[in-house]
């Protein structure tokens, strides 16, 4: 009989005998499933985000909790291949894993304990602290772009800790059962007791402090003004509660905290209690946050609805506008201008009614307001002008594209003249046809089907426009206001263009790359991957895209874009979404980039991408230093592999990888490593040089620029060397050419499920433009050949998988040649008609060279 | 959760999108506990020519379905109160020729199986496509004659 642990005692006295190679082989192809699963993972989330997908609840919790087990599981596998304990790494990962948790748990990890939210750093994915009025606020400032008032918002986690402070958590929460359980009985007392008691209750600690910073900051020493304004939970979404709570006006800054209290106590209002009774809110946990904003001293203020709620004009949104102050105008107590404005671009006036106002509200000086007179000779005045009015109309227009409802949207002129945005919330009439002629099943009925059931939804989504054709790198300053966009490939670049326009069509392009999360983050309906899109539609064509639908229609169907505006739910503003698309921020950016960077180092993993790529990493060096240094392995120690290209390619080769004849002097020809192999025959693949214009011979360009780096690179200890790791169906290159530094991992030949290719290029020495020029075009050819791609700066990463073996070895092939191609470019990408250029070339080239090899 | 849905009769030529049938729209009664999934599939149903309502109690879809026929019942497997196979049962024993369509959490063959024996017509796994489930929709109305 054996001693139980006998034989480890007796190991340890020994000293540890090694690992087999074999067993971390084996490791080491774990790492790259697990690494493979969680991208995938993380990949299935995003795509989540893009409306094509329902889910719930439950997904994004069983999700993250699957995530976070295959991530744990990633760092122990590392462990036991180095043989290390990876403290920092496992640190990192509680960390993201806590803040994911928190996030779930509704408990939102603030780095500030004051708060104060800067209305700069606010947007609906905090509308839990920040209150929905204010958020909205946030996405106009800070998603949309257009000018909205500066300032500060106290947190609804402000309220809380003031209520559990005072002990007021629960009794509020009995009194609201109350209500809901004798329907309202009481409710009068009720609301004086529980304002009361919010006017009574001491102040969170600090708070006074946190304000009176806040209001330094943004007044310095000035006396400036404040408006104080509520923003609740669910105040302007799904319910309304419009204009229940209190707002205050013109409050100097000693004055804010006790405004503060006033305007929180007014969640507990008669009107607003009555209001919950009644609309089935019992279960929903009143909570406020409160905004404070400097305010606009405006010469002009006034109010719009995107729909006028008359009767006649169906299709015109109505402007109200006076001097001075905007309350008189919004309480209905003062003579205005009212205008009509066509909803469709350009907004042409259809009627304009100018009223002789007789007086205006004005900033007192020490606070408050006050009326005045109005001059006699600016009584009768328009107070705006047409060019005014057009840009609050396209303001408008697209505030309500974004929120996807009807808006009623609060502006200020100040003296300066640029339009200012006070608030914008849900019209609570609808518009008239919804209810009458609601039937959104007849909405398309006849219209004729341009596009259908192709293509992957971005963006859901619906919207009418003009069809604008963008040609690749084609001058985007001049793209039409209102139009729809329609291009062959999706770009990052069309960011700058999606206040603008209303929608967008691509051939190709894929719904989780750079423009489809932006084309998220701003409501843009976007179809790709539609594959014709840009042949079947014609510039200035009117349609309407039905990107929930993936359908698009000859001709603007208003009736199908007002269902979209008379949902009770806006699927960006539920729940679900939001709390998706904040744990993804934890999850999915990749921060770590440069493995040769100090930063690359386990404390900078940010999110759960972070470590799985270092991980990656590390388990790849790994390799390739036990490659060398593992006694078990002598034979298939790193070989120089013998090139027609001078590449300086160092291979290790794991698992027959190489002909096991060769030798020492192996040479492309025992290349049995199958992704290798097809990637070779593209570099070697020079014909495509031939013709090419620069007299520069392949062999001797590319040996003068590996020559540079050449003592490095044959360096085996250091990172940036070239070399392949290979097995039959594996291979990792790190391959660096001249400043270009690229990475190849693909699994090839197993079943068609593990076969992935991922592909990063990256480095260069010319200028920023041309580099990102490169980018673009390397981005474009792997969208080409349906890679998924992402371009961060001048970083280029493509991924594809699942498909079967004999197109993906062709991909590699494919590869090949664009390594090869763009390696001499830099310095020829002078414009963006260069970059095309060289789009098509590469392109018609690859054609040649297939059509030869089939 | 109020239903709303709109009844019409049918006119004009046939809805390019379908749901559009010789005797009026498919009707359909979504079920699912988590709101979301009814907030997301009524508009999109209703978009596509159905007439649609959604519920997220069982007992209220309950009484909804002795109170009258649907076409098709989409319903969540597993929720509070009442499972999707018990409601799956009641729907067929009052309306033996409505159609189920199961969502369900993780598809285990087993529940799966027993779904089938029960005359589900089909099952899709959460989370899914809404282009899926439309999928599924069509060929109910295709196999039973619903559209032309």
């Amino acid at each position: 009989m054996e001693l139980p642990g006998l034989k480890d005692i007796i190991a340890r006295l020994r000293g540890k005998p090694p690992v087999p190679f074999s067993v971390l082989y084996k490791k080491f192809k774990g790492i790259l499933e697990r690494h493979n699963a969680i991208l995938e993972l993380i990949g299935d989330m995003g795509d989540k985000l893009g409306g094509d997908y329902v889910f719930d609840r439950q997904y994004i919790f069983d999700s993250c909790e699957r995530l976070g087990d295959q991530v744990f599981k990633l760092i122990s596998d590392l462990s036991l291949l180095c043989q290390r304990k990876n403290v920092a790494l496992f640190t990192a990962f509680e960390r993201i894993q806590f803040a994911i948790r928190e996030e779930l748990a509704g408990r939102r990890v603030l780095s500030r304990t004051d708060h104060i939210l800067p209305m700069a750093e606010l947007t609906h994915d905090l509308a839990d602290a920040g209150g929905n009025k204010m958020a909205s606020l946030g996405d106009i400032k800070n998603i949309l772009g257009f000018a909205t008032s500066e300032g500060f918002v106290i947190t609804v986690g402000a309220y809380f800790e003031a209520l559990a402070g005072a002990e007021l958590r629960k009794p509020v929460a009995e009194a609201m059962r109350r209500l809901c359980e004798n329907n309202g009985a009481g409710l009068a007392e009720e609301s004086r007791a529980l304002q009361q008691a919010i006017l009574e209750m001491p102040l969170p600690k600090g708070l006074g402090r946190a304000v009176d910073h806040a209001v330094r900051r943004l007044a310095g020493e000035k006396n400036v003004l404040f408006a104080v304004r509520s923003s609740a939970w669910d105040e302007d979404s799904e319910s309304s509660f419009a204009g229940m709570y209190e707002t205050e006006l013109g409050v100097p800054a000693a004055e804010i905290l006790p405004a503060y209290r006033r305007v929180l106590a007014s969640l507990f209002c008669e009107e607003a209690l009555r209001y919950r009774l009644h609309h089935e809110l019992c279960a929903e946990e009143p909570a406020m946050a409160v905004g404070v904003m400097p305010m606009v001293d405006a010469v002009v203020s006034g109010g719009l609805y995107t729909y006028a709620p008359l009767q006649e004009e169906d299709q015109a949104m109505v402007v109200s506008a006076a001097w001075g102050l905007g309350k008189p105008i919004v309480d209905g107590t003062a003579e205005t201008d009212t205008y009509l404005l066509r909803r469709e671009p350009p907004h042409e006036l259809l009627s304009s009614d100018i009223a002789a106002k007789t007086t205006r509200l004005v900033l007192h000086p020490g606070g408050g307001t006050r009326t005045e007179s109005v001059p006699e000779e600016e009584r009768g005045e328009p107070c705006l002008s047409a060019a005014q009015l057009a840009l609050l109309a396209k303001t408008a227009m697209t505030l309500e594209h974004f929120f996807k409802r009807p808006l009623d949207v609060e502006w200020a002129i100040p003296p300066g003249g640029e339009l200012v945005v006070l608030q914008a919330r849900p019209l609570s009439i609808r518009p008239r046809a919804s209810a009458a002629r609601g039937d959104v099943s007849e909405a398309a009925k006849g219209a004729p089907v341009l596009l259908s059931g192709r293509g992957v939804s971005a963006m859901g989504g619906v919207s009418a426009g003009p069809v604008h054709l963008v040609a690749e790198g084609e001058d985007l300053s001049d793209f039409p206001y209102g139009a729809i966009l329609v291009a062959r490939h999706s770009s990052p670049r069309y960011a700058k263009l999606m206040p603008k326009c209303r929608g967008i069509i691509t051939d190709v392009g894929s719904a989780t790359g750079h423009m489809a999360t932006i084309a998220r983050e701003l409501r843009v309906p976007t179809l790709v991957q539609t594959g014709s899109a840009t042949r079947t539609l014609r510039e200035g064509q009117e349609i309407t895209l039905d990107a929930d639908h993936l359908v698009v229609y000859e001709g603007a169907l208003e009736a199908l874009c007002r269902f979209e505006l008379v949902r009770e739910d806006v699927f960006e503003e539920s729940w679900e979404y939001r709390t998706l698309k904040r744990v993804l921020r934890l999850i999915s950016p990749l921060t770590l980039l440069d493995p040769k960077n100090d930063a690359f180092a386990p404390e900078n993993c940010k999110t759960f991408h972070d470590i799985a790529r270092f991980v990656h990493q590390r388990a790849v060096d790994k390799l390739g230093s036990l490659a060398e240094t593992h006694r078990e392995i002598r034979q298939s120690a790193p070989r120089q592999l013998a090139t027609k290209l001078p590449l300086g390619l160092t291979v290790i080769d794991i698992e027959g990888g190489l002909d096991p004849a060769a030798g020492v002097d192996a040479g492309e020809r025992d290349i049995r490593c199958r992704p290798l192999k097809a990637l070779m025959e593209g570099l070697n693949a020079s014909g495509m040089w031939e013709t090419s214009p620069v007299a520069v011979d392949m062999g001797s360009f590319m040996s003068s620029v590996t020559r540079t780096f050449g003592a490095e690179a044959a360096h085996p200890s250091r990172m940036g060397r070239n070399l392949a790791v290979i097995s039959r169906e594996y291979l990792n290159l790190h391959l660096r050419l001249g400043y270009h530094f690229t990475v190849v991992d693909a699994f090839l030949g197993g079943s068609m499920n593990d076969n992935a290719i991922a592909f990063r290029f990256m480095g260069g020495v010319t200028d920023l433009a041309r580099r990102s020029r490169r980018a673009s075009l390397v981005a474009a050819i792997l969208e080409q050949f349906d890679f998924l791609v992402e371009v961060k700066g001048d970083m280029v990463t493509g991924r594809i998988k699942k498909h079967p073996t004999r197109p993906m070895l062709d991909k590699m092939f494919m590869l090949g040649c664009l390594i090869g191609y763009t390696r001499q470019l830099d310095a020829k990408l002078d414009s963006e008609r260069a970059l095309q250029r060289h789009l098509e070339e590469f392109l018609q080239r690859i054609t040649a060279l297939r059509e030869t090899r089939e | 959760m109020t239903p709303e849905a709109i009844e019409s009769p049918a006119s004009g030529p046939a809805n390019p999108q379908g749901g559009e049938t010789g005797r009026g729209k498919t009707s359909i009664l979504v079920l699912d506990d988590e709101p979301i999934v009814g907030k997301r599939l009524k508009p999109f149903f209703q978009k596509a020519g159905y007439e649609v309502e959604a519920f997220n109690l069982p007992l209220e879809a309950l009484a909804r379905i002795e109170a009258r026929r649907f076409d098709v019942v989409i319903t969540d497997l597993k929720m509070e109160g009442l499972d999707g196979l018990s409601f799956l049962g009641k729907v067929k024993a009052l309306h033996p020729d409505t159609d189920v369509i199961l969502i369900t959490g993780f598809a285990t063959m087993e529940t799966a199986r027993q779904s089938f024996r029960k005359g589900v017509f089909d099952c899709v796994a959460k989370p899914f496509k809404l282009a899926e489930l439309l999928d599924g929709v069509r060929r109910i109305e295709k196999e039973r004659g619903l559209v032309p």
